[in-house]
C-alpha cells in the first residue's frame, strides 16, 4: 500500500484507499481551508483514512471517502430516514441503521417549544374531535412508534449516540419531519448516494419519464417512495433495488423492461 | 443492550399500511402475484447428502448424516429419523446463537411431521440387526439467510439432501453371521435412502381481509400477516400435515388453499427431482471416469504425469480436469457398459486401444494389474450379491473390484473385511505408490461409523 508521507492529494483522489493511508499532507498546503467529510481523520498535519473506499474530492475544498455498506455510519449534515422507536423525557429514540440509536431532541421541530411537544404514542381517536386545541397543546404532529421521519444529523461522534433534528440549520422545517403513506425500503449506502447525485441517476430519470412519484432518499440506506397507485410504488421500489449493480445504460434497459411488463 | 436495540429490524407504519392496501389490489411488494412462488434454486455440496436451497433471498442448507444406534424398544426393526434446525445469527438479527426460540422448534417439528407421519423415508430398510442395530438418520437444517418463509425452503433442502444422501452398504458376516461388515464406498457403492414420496411444505399467509391470501410470504409480509397456514402435501394429492397459526379463516378458504398447495407441490416436486437427477448423473459420470482409468492394462507411455494423485484421493475433487477427459472416456464407458461382466478382460484390451486418454500412466498400479487378478476379482464379484444401483452397470461393478486394488493398504487395516479384498494384492512400484494418498475422506467417514 502506498503510504508516502508527502504525496500530492491529486494522486489519491478517486483511487481506493484503506484505513491508515495518509491521503493528504497539510504541510504542503498552508493557506487553504479544507473540509473533511466522512472517513477522514486529522492527525496534526496528516489526514489519514479511517474507512476503506474511494477518496473523493469536490471543489473547492471538500474531501471524503466513499464506500458502500449495508449499515450506516452517522456523519454530520447527512439527511437520513429514521424510525421512531421510543420517546424519553428529552429525546425521542430513532433507529437510523447505525451502530447506536439516534437522539431527536423533543424541541428540534420548527416552532417547537415545551408547550407543544410532538406525541409519539399510540394514536388515540380523541384528537380528531378537537384538532385546533390538540395541535396547540398536545403537539405539532401525532406520531406513533414506527413513524418514518426525514431527519438531519446534527452531531455525530463515535461512541456517542448521534443527535438528530427535524429542522435545517436555520430552524425552518424545510421538508424534514414525518413522511406519510408511501412505502420504505432499504438499500446500501452507496446506492442511496447514487440516487442523490447530480446529474440525476439514470434509473430515476428513466422512471420519471413515464411515472409520477415522490421519493425521499436517506443517506443511511433507506428510501421512501410515494405515488398515486400501489403498482407504481412497487415498480419504482423494485427498479431502484435492482439498479444496485447495474451501469447507467443497463439501468435504463432494466426500467424499460419493467415498465413494459406492467403495461 | 443499546447495540441490540439499534440492530433490530423494524417495520414502519408506512410499510405496514402499504403492504395491506397493496394486497387489497392483489399487488405484492416484490411484484409477484398472490399465488406465485419465488424462484427456487437447489445446489448440492461436495459430499453426498448436502443441499443448499435458495428461495429468493432465503437461503437454507440441509445436511444428512447417518450413524448406528440401538433402535427404540417399541420399534425394533425401524431406523430413526431426526431433524435438527439451527437458526444462525447471520440469517437475521433476531436470531441468537445457541438454542434459538420457538420458531426454530416449530420449523423442526413441521418438517419432522411431514417426513415421519407420512412415512416418506422408508425406515424399515434402515434396520441392520433387528432389535440391536439400526441406522439413525440425522438431518441438520442450517438457516443462512432469512428472507421470509423459512419452513418451505428448509423442507426442500431436507428433501434434496435426503434424496442425494448415500449410506455405506453393510452386510452380516463373520463366523456366527452376527458381525456387521461395513463396506467402504470403493468396494460397494453406497446406497441411497428409500424415499417413497416427497412431502412439500407450502406456506400461506392470511391478512385481515379474508379474501386476501398470499403464498410464500417474504419477510415484510410475514411481519404484517395476521394468520398463517403451512400445508405439507405431496404430488399425489395426499395431505401429510397442516400447521395453522393466527387469525381464523373460513373453511372455504382453507379448502382453496389445500387445492392450490397440491398444484404447487407438483411443480416443486418436479424441480427437486430434476435437480437430483442432474446431480446423480454428474456423480455417475465422475464415478465412471474414475473406474475406466484404472481398467486399462496397456500403459500409454509417460504422458501427463501431472494428472496427479489428487485424482485418486479426492473422488469428487478436481472435477475440472476430468471434464476434459470425460468426453473421451464416456465413449469408452459406453462400450464397456454394453458388455457383460465376464467379458471384461477381453473388452478391456480393445477398449484401451480405442481411447486416447492419458491418465492411465499416472496410476501407479495399472502396470501391475494382471489377468489372473482380474479373473479372480470378477469371479468373486459375480458371486456376491451386487447392490442395486440406478446408474451402476455390471461393467462398473467389475471395474470397482479392480480399483479396490490400489487401496489395499487401507483395506488391510480392517479386520472384518470381505474376503475378496485380501486377494487383491498388488505389487506396485514403490516410488509412485508412496506418492499416492490412499486416504480418502469418504472412507474415513465410513470407518468412523462403526
Amino acid at each position: 500500500m502506498e503510504n508516502k508521507q508527502s504525496s500530492s492529494p491529486a494522486s489519491f483522489v478517486d483511487s481506493t484507499v484503506v484505513p491508515g493511508d495518509v491521503v493528504l499532507d497539510l504541510s504542503s498546503m498552508t493557506s487553504q481551508t479544507i473540509k473533511l467529510g466522512g472517513g477522514l481523520r486529522q492527525d496534526c498535519d496528516a489526514i489519514s483514512a479511517m474507512k476503506a473506499g474511494t477518496l473523493r474530492f469536490s471543489k473547492p475544498n471538500k474531501y471524503w471517502i466513499e464506500s458502500s455498506q449495508k449499515r450506516y455510519v452517522p456523519c454530520v449534515e447527512d439527511t437520513i430516514l429514521g424510525i421512531v422507536v421510543d420517546s424519553k423525557a428529552d429525546n425521542f429514540l430513532i433507529d437510523i441503521k447505525g451502530p447506536a440509536m439516534g437522539f431527536l431532541p423533543v424541541l428540534a421541530f420548527e416552532g417547537g417549544t415545551r408547550r407543544n411537544i410532538p406525541k409519539f404514542e399510540i394514536l388515540v381517536e380523541s384528537s380528531h374531535n378537537s384538532i385546533l386545541f390538540s395541535m396547540r397543546l398536545i403537539g405539532l404532529y401525532q406520531l406513533e412508534v414506527g413513524t418514518l421521519l426525514y431527519l438531519r444529523v446534527v452531531k455525530a461522534n463515535s461512541g456517542m449516540n448521534p443527535e438528530l433534528s427535524c429542522t435545517d440549520a436555520s430552524g425552518k422545517a424545510a421538508e424534514f419531519g414525518p413522511l406519510k403513506d408511501g412505502y420504505m425500503f432499504e438499500t446500501s449506502t452507496g446506492l442511496s448516494r447514487k440516487l442523490l447525485s447530480s446529474p440525476t441517476c439514470p434509473v430515476l430519470e428513466a422512471l420519471g419519464k413515464k411515472l409520477s412519484f415522490e421519493i425521499a432518499v436517506g443517506l443511511n440506506g433507506r428510501v421512501w417512495v410515494n405515488a398515486a397507485s400501489p403498482d407504481t410504488i412497487v415498480v419504482v421500489a423494485n427498479a431502484i433495488m435492482n439498479s444496485e449493480s447495474l451501469s447507467g445504460a443497463q439501468q435504463i434497459i432494466m426500467v424499460d423492461h419493467l415498465l413494459k411488463n406492467i403495461q | 443492550m443499546d447495540a441490540r436495540l439499534a440492530n433490530t429490524w423494524r417495520l414502519t407504519l408506512n410499510e405496514k399500511n402499504f403492504i395491506k392496501t397493496a394486497l387489497l389490489s392483489e399487488i405484492r411488494i416484490d411484484g409477484r402475484k398472490p399465488f406465485e412462488f419465488r424462484n427456487i434454486s437447489i445446489n448440492f455440496g461436495r459430499e453426498d447428502g448436502s443441499a443448499e436451497v435458495q428461495l429468493g433471498q432465503t437461503r437454507v442448507m440441509g445436511i444428512v448424516t447417518a450413524k448406528f444406534v440401538q433402535p427404540y424398544r417399541d420399534r425394533p426393526n425401524e431406523g430413526t429419523l431426526a431433524i435438527y434446525p439451527e437458526f444462525s445469527p447471520m440469517a437475521d438479527p433476531s436470531f441468537e446463537a445457541g438454542r434459538s426460540g420457538e420458531s426454530a422448534v416449530e420449523l423442526g417439528r413441521i418438517i419432522d411431521r411431514g417426513l415421519r407421519e407420512s412415512r416418506a423415508v422408508d425406515t424399515e430398510s434402515l434396520c441392520i440387526v433387528a432389535g440391536k442395530l439400526v441406522w439413525a438418520i440425522r438431518i441438520d437444517i442450517l438457516i443462512l439467510d432469512n428472507g421470509g418463509n423459512l419452513v418451505d425452503a428448509a423442507n426442500i433442502a431436507a428433501l434434496a439432501a435426503l434424496m442425494t444422501f448415500r449410506r455405506p452398504e453393510c452386510s452380516l458376516g463373520g463366523e456366527d453371521g452376527l458381525e456387521v461388515i461395513i463396506h467402504p464406498p470403493e468396494m460397494r457403492d453406497p446406497l441411497p435412502l428409500i424415499v417413497h414420496h416427497l412431502p412439500i411444505a407450502i406456506t400461506f399467509g392470511f391478512f385481515i381481509d379474508e379474501n386476501v391470501v398470499v403464498i410464500d410470504p417474504i419477510l415484510n409480509e410475514e411481519a404484517v400477516m395476521a394468520g398463517r397456514m403451512i400445508a405439507t402435501v405431496n404430488a399425489n394429492g395426499d395431505i401429510c400435515a397442516i400447521q395453522k397459526a393466527g387469525e381464523g379463516v373460513s373453511q372455504r378458504v382453507i379448502m382453496q388453499c389445500l387445492q392450490l398447495a397440491i398444484t404447487k407441490a407438483a411443480d416443486i416436486t418436479k424441480q427437486i427431482k430434476a435437480a437430483v437427477e442432474a446431480y446423480n448423473s454428474e456423480r455417475a459420470l465422475q464415478k465412471i471416469k474414475r473406474e475406466t482409468t484404472c481398467v486399462g492394462n496397456n500403459v500409454k507411455g509417460d504422458q501427463n504425469q501431472t494428472l496427479d494423485n489428487k485424482g485418486i484421493s479426492e473422488l469428487v475433487g478436481k472435477y475440472m480436469e476430468r471434464l476434459k477427459l470425460i468426453s473421451v472416456e464416456s465413449y469408452a464407458s459406453q462400450n464397456i457398459s454394453a458388455e457383460e461382466t465376464k467379458s471384461l478382460r477381453r473388452g478391456t484390451d480393445s477398449n484401451c486401444i480405442k481411447f486416447n486418454s492419458t491418465p492411465l500412466s499416472w496410476d501407479p498400479y495399472s502396470k501391475c494389474v494382471d489377468l489372473e487378478f482380474l479373473k479372480a476379482s470378477v469371479a468373486l464379484q459375480g458371486l456376491s450379491t451386487a447392490s442395486e444401483e440406478k446408474e451402476a452397470t455390471g461393467k462398473e461393478k467389475g471395474s470397482e473390484a479392480e480399483s479396490a486394488g490400489p487401496y489395499e493398504d487401507v483395506n488391510s487395516k480392517w479386520s472384518a473385511v470381505d474376503a475378496s479384498t485380501t486377494e487383491m494384492h498388488v505389487i506396485g512400484p514403490k516410488t509412485l505408490k508412496d506418492a499416492v494418498k490412499p486416504k480418502n475422506k469418504r472412507k474415513k467417514k465410513a470407518s468412523s461409523v462403526i
